[in-house]
């Protein structure tokens, strides 16, 4: 589904991502993690195509992020770690216009925004301006327009950053349905225990570079994550 | 704390003169220089140039007739009059509005010495605009009167005096504006409602001044005294300017006095205003049908939506939608007398008519720029233009679309306005043509300056819509096009006759556009998407 290899991606002098290679099957929760500015976003939004990189490949079903954005886009949804959406825009409007975008049938856009809207207790300020929303209610409303055209790749940045015990329920539940679907998740978090409970495989980064990946019996053994987490923290020091 | 709230505020304010916005990082001498130097021409060059004419053909007259009071008075009517009118769009949004209020008021800062930063943006907007009236009036004064240390101290004082009666007059129609939109449902579009009755009277009064000032001059003594006797705290104030000492304290004591009340008002209702979070009743979601739409169709709605839900930009970026079908009535009601006037006046450049009533639709067309700081104004949500399934040129043309449909359709009432003023001929056709090329073009050079100069760092939607390099070079470069599409005819231009101008004009405006609309697809899509 996602293939990275070789990214590398420099601001200024320094090394963001350092020659990262990773690959993501279907049906896998893949879990990223790693300290702040060990280079997650940066790989994330390069995956996306948001950040332009110095070398390296990245395909999504087999097209290239860099010759071919449009096709891998249709493919794939982002949530970002700060969900600042269209503040102008009514949430249905946002959902609406998502939907518009991927072009998503009438009825199953209907459908899918009243499952989830619902699941996530969101139906009724569906009419309010996304300005009026909190932190969470905007993560809510950015996780449901990401399952709005049921991509196959689900990029995530910290999902579950600002929504409350019951909606980070409910998130692992959808991302383990999209992957029981055949679909893909990518997603980073500092929530070790999440991690460990729901990534098939995870990837730990530092200072750029891949430091360990694979399943998580590979990575972590007879370990916690917390544990390996830290002491390869401590190895690369 | 408040040298640091100013100096955040003066940063952002002038960030753009010293920060390339893209880079983030610090221009060269040269290129500060020439951003500053441009934007005094455009401020002191233009408008400051207009007032100084004004002054010029006042000063003398009313002065050698005894009646200098009545010079200032006039002017610091007129300076007052622009400095509130530049300014009290600002108020609103940058006091009440701005995204780092909730930052602010979260840190150990007093809610006045927040004010305080605050207003002196507002202060320096109406300082600017009232000063490139009052400033050329008062040097005249110098120049032609006197320029003893009296005369030179009451100058100052007088144009200190009308800055802040420019920012007193600002702060309290900002707060009637802030205290009536917290009940109102539809705040966008009765604050553009309210906002447009206010420029309605600015252009009563504007089209009404030259008359009046005429007719005053011819009889300055008569109404001398009846405003003397009618409105005395307007002689008094225009005494100040001439130097009486009397006039002067008793001028800055009313003023400051002024300001000092708004002040209070002001600052006991800040916190409140810019903590509500409004009163207005809750809309509850209910489903209906929905009709899917294109990506291209999606994509002009949502540029729609950002346009209409701001008052700030439909405003300051939109003015041409109502401007260009008024002028269209006004030239069913009035456009034969102009048509017959235009034909005298420029008896040997025939075809005059057609050429100069084309300048005028084209030069209220460039009242609309949406497309300029549309790019900016993505801000931080850039991400999702940038993150979903389209190419950077369909978010452009959506962009572009918006403005030409918001132009090119209010241009057509003046337009068709005109056929049935001028005479069928073939410059007729033309006219349409020219315009609408001007059209298309003025809506690629706005977007094209917007891609280029990009700035979505900003901390209220004002800087990228008001304040940015992008919009003024867009504004006022409509009118440099069509002074000089005019300027050329009436030279020069006239010889080839009406309609073969109005041909190799559109058709030369055509190539430019495409030239414009060549780099947005390729370089600027680029940029755009790298962003």
């Amino acid at each position: 589904m996602l293939y990275i290899e070789h990214l590398t991606k420099t601001f200024g002098e320094k090394k963001a991502v350092d020659d990262l290679s990773l690959h993501i099957a279907p049906g896998e929760i893949y879990g990223f993690i790693g300290h702040n500015g060990a280079g997650k976003t940066t790989t994330l939004k390069s995956v996306v195509g948001i950040q332009q990189f110095d070398s390296g490949r990245i395909t999504i079903g087999g097209h290239s992020i860099q010759d071919d954005p449009t096709a891998c886009k249709k493919m794939l949804a982002y949530i970002p770690d700060n969900p600042d959406l269209y503040e102008f825009m009514t949430g249905i409007q946002y959902l609406n216009f998502i939907a518009d975008i991927f072009g998503v049938e009438e009825s199953a856009r209907q459908e899918r925004i009243r499952k989830y809207a619902d699941l996530f207790e969101l139906t009724t300020d569906l009419a309010q301006p996304v300005a009026a929303y909190s932190h969470g209610m905007k993560q809510k409303l950015a996780i449901i327009s990401a399952w709005l055209h049921e991509p196959k790749l689900i990029l995530m940045d910290e999902p579950f950053v600002g929504l409350d015990p019951k909606a980070a329920h409910i998130l692992k539940g959808m991302m383990r349905e999209v992957c029981d679907a055949g679909g893909a998740i990518f997603f980073s978090t500092h929530v070790l225990e999440v991690a460990e409970k729901l990534c098939d495989k995870v990837a730990i980064i530092k200072g750029g570079k891949l430091i360990r990946s694979g399943t998580m019996e590979e990575v972590k053994g007879d370990d916690s994550l917390e544990e390996v987490f830290l002491e390869l923290e401590g190895e690369s020091c | 704390m408040l040298k640091t709230l100013v100096k955040k505020q003066l940063m952002e304010i002038f960030r753009s003169y010293f920060y390339n916005a893209k880079t983030n990082k610090k221009r060269s001498t040269a290129g500060i220089i020439a951003y500053i130097l441009l934007f005094a021409a455009l401020m002191i060059g233009l408008i400051g140039g207009m007032f100084t004419g004004l002054s010029v053909s006042l000063c003398a007259p009313l002065t050698q007739a005894g009646m200098g009071w009545l010079y200032f008075a006039l002017m610091s009517l007129l300076a007052i009059f622009l400095g509130a009118f530049g300014s009290v769009f600002n108020t609103y949004s940058g006091l009440y509005f701005a995204k780092d209020n909730d930052l602010l008021l979260s840190l150990p800062i007093p809610v006045r010495t927040l004010m305080a930063s605050r207003l002196l943006t507002v202060y320096l907007m109406g300082l600017m605009y009232s000063a490139v009236v009052i400033l050329p009036a008062v040097i005249v004064y110098w120049v032609t009167v006197s320029a003893a240390p009296m005369a030179l101290l009451s100058g100052v004082l007088l144009t200190a005096l009308i800055s802040i009666f420019v920012l007193t007059l600002s702060c309290a129609l900002g707060w009637v504006v802030a205290k009536v939109s917290r009940k109102l449902k539809h705040k966008s579009f009765i604050t553009v409602i309210v906002s447009l009755a206010g420029l309605a009277i600015y252009y009563f009064f504007v089209f009404k001044a030259q008359t009046a000032i005429e007719q005053l001059v011819a009889n300055a003594a008569v109404y001398g005294e009846k405003i003397k006797g009618a409105a005395h705290p307007l002689y008094v104030f225009g005494l100040t300017g001439t130097g009486d000492v009397t006039a002067m304290l008793l001028s800055a004591a009313v003023i400051l006095a002024l300001f000092a009340l708004t002040w209070t008002l002001l600052s006991r209702s800040f916190l409140q205003i810019t903590t509500a979070s409004g009163a207005s009743g809750k809309a509850v979601y209910r489903e209906k049908a929905v009709k899917r739409r294109s990506i291209d169709g999606a994509l002009f709605g949502k540029e729609l939506a950002r346009f209409t839900a701001s008052p700030n930009y439909m405003l300051n970026s939109g003015l041409g939608i109502l401007l260009l079908p008024i002028s269209g009535i006004l030239l069913l009601w009035k456009g034969g007398t102009v048509v017959s006037l235009l034909n005298e006046v420029f008896t040997s450049q025939s075809g005059c008519a057609e050429v100069l009533l084309c300048t005028g639709v084209c030069a209220i067309a460039s009242m609309n720029d949406m497309a300029t700081p549309s790019v900016s104004l993505e801000g931080k949500s850039l991400w999702l233009a940038q993150s979903l399934p389209v190419k950077p040129w369909q978010v452009l043309r959506a962009k572009l679309k918006v403005q030409l449909a918001l132009t090119a359709l209010p241009a057509l009432v003046p337009l068709v306005c005109m056929t049935f003023i001028l005479p069928v001929t073939a410059a007729l056709p033309l006219v349409f043509a020219e315009a609408l090329a001007y059209i298309a073009f003025s809506a690629c050079l706005g977007l094209t300056l917007g891609v280029a100069r990009a700035n979505l760092t900003w901390t209220s939607e004002l800087m990228p819509i008001k304040q940015s390099l992008a919009v003024t070079i867009a504004l006022f470069g409509g009118w440099l096009y069509a002074i000089v599409f005019a300027g050329l005819y009436l030279w020069q231009g006239w010889k080839l006759g009406a309609a073969a101008y109005l041909a190799v004009a559109a058709a030369v405006t055509l190539a430019v556009t495409a030239l414009l609309l060549r780099w947005l697809k390729t370089k600027g899509a680029q940029r755009f998407a790298m962003l």
